[in-house]
């Protein structure tokens, strides 16, 4: 079959299932919402609920597009576009199957853009003009809330493309290549124990919350945060084109997933029913359903973790980045380096990483201390209590406030 | 020099005619009544159309002249209308789209590392830091003195006299500059300049370029180009010197720039 036709297919495939999977992941993140509310959720349209997203999707359709008179027309119609071109873009270099089985049949490809030598690079450098979306909505809605949401992303978002850049900078040591299918490849090769997050748990949890932040997902949706900025960057939106900002954000959330699954959980290898060298009948099916069960894993996490950590304030939110993952992720390059010149087993950087995690807790915890007793009037507390937050070095504690380190 | 105008003189007119209508374009002290922008586009256009016809032929297949032509137009039409928007945000707009073409142009040249570099610390962070300080600063609409261009003659000038320089060194006959070919380690070039779609399973493999008479740098012509294995190996193996120095460098202002920026106790932010 021509190349060309098939890119035409697997886009048109693409293309097609994500604006539906995005329709019914709304539906999921309603339903699981619900769940751990103690609620039911949506439940009238339909059997549970099922129709639930195409009442929803022809409601936006049909909806009146409001254009308020005191917009900048242009950047307004343009910035909900930016963001499901770039988001959808992103897409084009992530393998979602087992690609190059030649089992499967000819006509699909599982990844749009084969051979991509700087994979990982083309979508850190795509993601990071997913941000333009945010900011030129909400400065073209010439409204206060609008503009403090897009202040808010783009700062955000510039802050967490170095933790995010860097965290899996170890991965493309530790594989020598930055392009996915041939990350992908190797830990199928390899086996279970092959698998990227035996090696480097700390950058998958690194990597997993930078894009988090990088897709504006709870808790770190500061831009949108309906408490403070009633609805953020997109307040002035109203029916398809406020639908498409959040088709740009669910979009986000299914390459952000399957990055993690190809990066750190081996891609479609599973031990036992998808390994590298099963060939029964349909395993191309298996192995495409065992990468698509890993996505959906993560999506659940990232749908529950909405209703798990409270949303962050902005200071914690650069302090994390800033002060912990930046350097975090810096001395867990410097690991990955010293293992791969000295030829040191790849299996100490196992307990390194858990060290190095215990480390800077404890680093932190003590420099929120140091900083508590530098400042006047600082009592004492009882030693019981002091020990809530060693983890991350932003809690309870932060409260009194910081200055010395600044 | 004069030589090198009376062989081109298209190009030289070009020149002219483009530096011209960029001055009619930039934002004056006028709200622009006086001055229509349709006319400097015109001249701006017609400098261009010059410019292009004293460059010659270029002898590249169908898909990437077309790439080419629209990537380039993008680029210099984005640099022009960041220059001459009278809105500072749109300006960073058209700034990004400049980089962006900028960044297609170097995939058209084989070097995808160095677009999605581009992209992510250009348009990816530069402008939208940009932004960030506009929007900030702007909340109550721009202020007059942003809203014209400054210095619009050594501008023009400085950039007319730049692009002359460039255009006369590049049309040099013979040529001052040695023209190094990427092509495909089989095939034997056929015509000098032409561009080669890379294959990823043949190594690619840059001829013996001129030896540089320079102790920081010594190139390797034996690394294959256009991936990422050979722009690591050169950049971290052939040009280390010049890296650690431009490391260095980076690392001596971001420093600089921790040491000047005021504290908390000053009253920042």
């Amino acid at each position: 079959m021509p190349q060309l036709l098939i890119t035409l297919i697997t886009i048109a495939a693409v293309v097609g299932a994500i604006p539906g999977v995005c329709n019914y992941l709304i539906l999921l993140e309603r339903k699981l919402s619900a769940w751990m509310q103690d609620r039911v959720g949506p439940n009238r349209v339909g059997p549970m609920g099922l129709f639930q997203p195409l009442a929803d999707g022809l409601k936006l359709l049909l909806k009146e597009e409001v254009i308020p008179s005191h917009v900048d027309r242009i950047l307004f119609l343009i910035a909900p576009g930016i963001s499901v071109f770039t988001a959808l873009l992103a897409f084009a270099v992530v393998p979602f199957g087992p690609v190059g089985d030649t089992a499967a049949p000819s006509f699909i490809r599982f990844i749009i853009a084969p051979n991509i030598d700087i994979g990982l690079v083309f979508i850190f450098a795509v993601g990071s003009l997913a941000v333009y979306g945010i900011v030129l909505g909400g400065w073209a809605s010439n409204n206060k809330y609008s503009a403090l949401g897009a202040l808010r992303a783009s700062a955000q978002v510039v802050s967490y493309e170095i933790p995010l850049g860097m965290s899996v900078l170890g991965i493309a040591l530790l594989s020598g290549t930055l392009n996915l299918e041939q990350i992908m490849q190797q830990q199928v090769a390899g086996g279970i124990m092959a698998w990227n997050i035996w090696f480097q748990p700390l950058a998958a949890l690194m990597f997993f919350t930078a894009s988090l932040a990088e897709a504006n997902r709870l808790p770190f949706d500061l831009a949108e945060c309906e408490q403070e900025l009633v609805g953020g960057w997109h307040t002035e939106y109203s029916a398809l084109k406020w639908a498409l900002f959040f088709l740009g954000e669910y979009t986000h959330m299914i390459t952000i997933s399957f990055l993690t699954s190809i990066l750190f959980l081996g891609g479609w290898h599973f031990p036992g029913i998808a390994e590298a060298d099963s060939a029964y009948a349909g395993a191309w099916l298996v192995k495409l359903l065992v990468l698509v069960s890993k996505a959906f894993f993560f999506i659940c996490v990232i749908i529950m973790l909405r209703w798990t950590i409270p949303r962050f304030r902005f200071d914690q939110l650069m302090e994390l980045a800033w002060r912990v993952m930046i350097p975090l992720s810096l001395a867990n390059l410097l690991m990955v380096m010293f293992c791969a010149h000295f030829g040191v087993s790849r299996w100490w950087l196992l307990p390194g990483s858990l060290m190095l995690f215990a480390a800077w807790g404890m680093i932190s915890a003590s420099l929120r201390e140091a900083e508590r007793r530098a400042k006047p009037g600082y009592v004492r507390r009882k030693a019981t209590a002091a020990h809530g937050h060693a983890g991350h070095g932003h809690g309870a504690g932060h409260a009194s406030g910081h200055s010395a380190a600044h | 020099m004069n030589s090198w105008m009376q062989q081109h003189p298209a190009t030289v007119l070009g020149l002219v005619l483009w530096a011209i209508g960029l001055l009619w374009l930039m934002p004056g002290r006028k709200s622009g009544a006086s001055r229509t922008p349709r006319t400097g586009v015109l001249i701006a256009v017609a400098g261009l159309l010059s410019f292009f016809a004293g460059c010659g032929k270029s002898n590249s297949d169908l898909a990437s002249e077309v790439m080419f032509w629209v990537f380039a137009t993008g680029a210099l039409g984005g640099g022009v209308l960041m220059i001459s928007s009278r809105n500072p945000v749109y300006g960073a707009l058209w700034f990004a789209i400049a980089t962006l073409c900028t960044c297609g142009l170097f995939m058209l040249q084989s070097a995808p590392f160095l677009a999605a570099a581009t992209i992510i610390v250009y348009a990816g962070a530069v402008i939208v830091t940009f932004l960030f300080v506009i929007m900030l600063a702007q909340q109550s609409g721009a202020a007059g003195y942003d809203q014209r261009s400054q210095q619009v003659w050594p501008a023009s000038l400085g950039a007319f006299v730049f692009l002359g320089s460039m255009a006369m060194v590049l049309q040099s006959d013979p040529p001052r500059y040695e023209r190094v070919e990427i092509v495909a380690a089989e095939t034997p070039a056929e015509q000098p300049g032409t561009m080669v779609a890379l294959d990823p399973t043949k190594p690619v493999i840059a001829p013996q370029p001129p030896a540089i008479p320079n102790f920081l740098s010594r190139a390797d012509s034996k690394a294959p180009v256009g991936s990422m294995k050979g722009l690591g190996r050169s950049l971290f193996g052939d040009y280390l010197f010049a890296v650690e120095l431009a490391g260095t460098l980076l690392l001596v202002a971001s420093i600089g720039a921790i040491a000047i920026a005021p504290r908390r106790e000053e009253g920042a932010l």
